[in-house]
């Protein structure tokens, strides 16, 4: 199984029967949609990595509007369209609204493939990222803790020994009585 | 892909140290080449050696700043760190505030703070969020929030405010993102209400900054673990003469001012340490 869930969502039924097979055949996870109504209310109940939508669609919602909801779902998800030669500028401006990339029709298989594994390589490196992002906080949190301690216990000792210094330079006092303070001052540890 | 040779390295850390004051570990060769490897191709050069004479000879210091822009570390976000920014809402305003309150109302309260190491703005954009968040009333106060970074591609990416998908989710709370950002096509960019409370520009730290004025609070963090420490000492001492009598500095959670400036003092509050100047 390859590390990538799919949403197909495509109005006609070829189409959508010939994604599904030829994913499920390079073993991705495939889900389909019928149209972008479905997308949305499946889309709604669980994150899929990529979302492979027709961008002309019927019923209101097309595959701008599947991209918007997805994105508004969720951040992270990659929404590839699926277009018309005649639409690649309609494809471009939904590359502007965060679609990740297109593909034209009639569609290349491996073109969609080394698309794919695009997305899954850019995924594997943002989770090692964002792993080391996490290791590094915790890393941080721990020194910072241990460093601020004992920036504050070096600072209690220095003042106690600025004091001690100040006893034991005073003149105006017993060389014995200066002795006797200082070790009272060591003691109180 | 160009090797660098033991002679260009050492040569080549000592210029970055006169140009930024970052002290590169020479034992490091990978740091070196994979950061400024694609610099010293596009400039047509065939060795680290030869790049480097163009670097000094150019009058114009762009490949200077291309290599500031390369080495330079850019990683922070939006309230890195917690502790700092909770100690700035409830611990540092208020009392910055108490204690800077004209006695006549007619004037207003002025408030200094500078963000000495603002890389992309994260940081100074947190701290004006706070500020949004914690004054009721803006127009009462006299703000005066700077943000300085040795990068110039940094200084642009912060005067404009634009964040990526990646650079916003770390750290930044939904309401503030909601409430500060508005989407522009992929990417968040901050509200004109925020930007007009900050200033960034380039600053390099081992120069005088004695010209920018006396602040109230300065953030100065995770820069100076770049320095030696002869050039931490003269950081800090410069800090003190730039910071008020009963300002605050804070510096990154994983710094010490042990050894480095007796000027300052560290205090406690919470989770997190300050520091103020010894009296």
């Amino acid at each position: 199984m390859k590390n990538l869930s799919i949403l197909v969502v495509d109005d006609d039924p070829v189409i959508r029967r010939l994604l599904q097979q030829r994913l499920q055949k390079a073993n991705y996870q495939v889900e389909i949609a019928k149209d972008g109504h479905e997308a949305s209310e499946m889309l709604s109940g669980q994150f899929y990595d990529v979302v492979l939508t027709d961008l002309m669609m019927p019923g209101g919602i097309g595959g701008i509007e599947v991209l918007e909801i997805a994105k508004s779902l969720y951040s992270t998800i990659e929404v590839v369209l699926i277009t018309a030669h005649s639409s690649v500028d309609t494809a471009v401006q939904a590359m502007k609204k965060g679609a990740t990339d297109y593909l034209e029709k009639p569609i290349n298989f491996d073109e969609l493939f080394l698309k794919l594994d695009k997305i899954s390589n850019l995924k594997t490196i943002l989770r090692s990222a964002q792993d080391l992002q996490q290791a590094m906080d915790t890393t941080e949190n721990v020194a910072g803790q241990t460093i601020q301690d004992l920036e504050m216990r070096v600072t209690g000792l220095q003042s106690r020994l600025d004091t001690i210094e100040t006893i034991l330079l005073d003149t105006n006092e017993d060389e014995d009585v200066r002795i006797v303070k200082a070790l009272n001052l060591l003691a109180e540890r | 892909m160009i090797k660098i040779t033991p002679s260009e390295l050492n040569m080549i850390a000592q210029y970055i140290h006169e140009i930024s004051g970052i002290y590169l570990d020479q034992s490091k060769t990978y740091l070196f080449e994979t950061r400024l490897g694609s610099l010293v191709e596009g400039q047509g050069c065939k060795s680290y050696q030869e790049f480097l004479n163009k670097a000094k000879k150019d009058p114009t210091k762009n490949i200077e700043r291309q290599i500031i822009d390369a080495i330079s570390t850019n990683e922070t976000l939006f309230f890195r760190d917690k502790g700092p920014f909770e100690l700035l809402q409830h611990k540092l305003l208020p009392e910055l505030i108490d204690a800077r309150t004209p006695n006549t109302p007619a004037l207003k309260t002025s408030i200094k703070i500078w963000s000495a190491a603002s890389s992309t703005g994260q940081e100074l954009y947190s701290i004006a969020i706070i500020l949004k968040e914690l004054l009721k009333d803006a127009s009462r106060y006299n703000l005066k929030l700077l943000g300085t970074d040795i990068s110039d591609n940094a200084v642009a990416q912060a005067s404009y405010g634009k964040y990526n998908k990646f650079e916003i989710e770390r750290g930044l709370d939904q309401r503030y993102l909601q409430r500060y950002f508005s989407l522009l096509g992929d990417s968040w960019k901050i509200k004109d209400e925020i930007r007009a409370m900050v200033n960034f520009r380039k600053l390099n730290l081992m120069l005088p900054f004695s010209a920018l004025g006396k602040f109230d609070i300065i953030f100065c963090r995770n820069v100076a673990i770049y320095f030696t420490l002869e050039d931490r000492k003269k950081l800090f001492s410069k800090i003190a003469d730039s910071l008020a009598d009963d300002g605050y500095l804070v510096i990154g959670s994983t710094e010490s001012l042990s050894g480095v400036c007796p000027r300052f003092v560290p205090k406690r509050h919470l989770r997190a340490i300050f520091y103020q100047k010894t009296t």
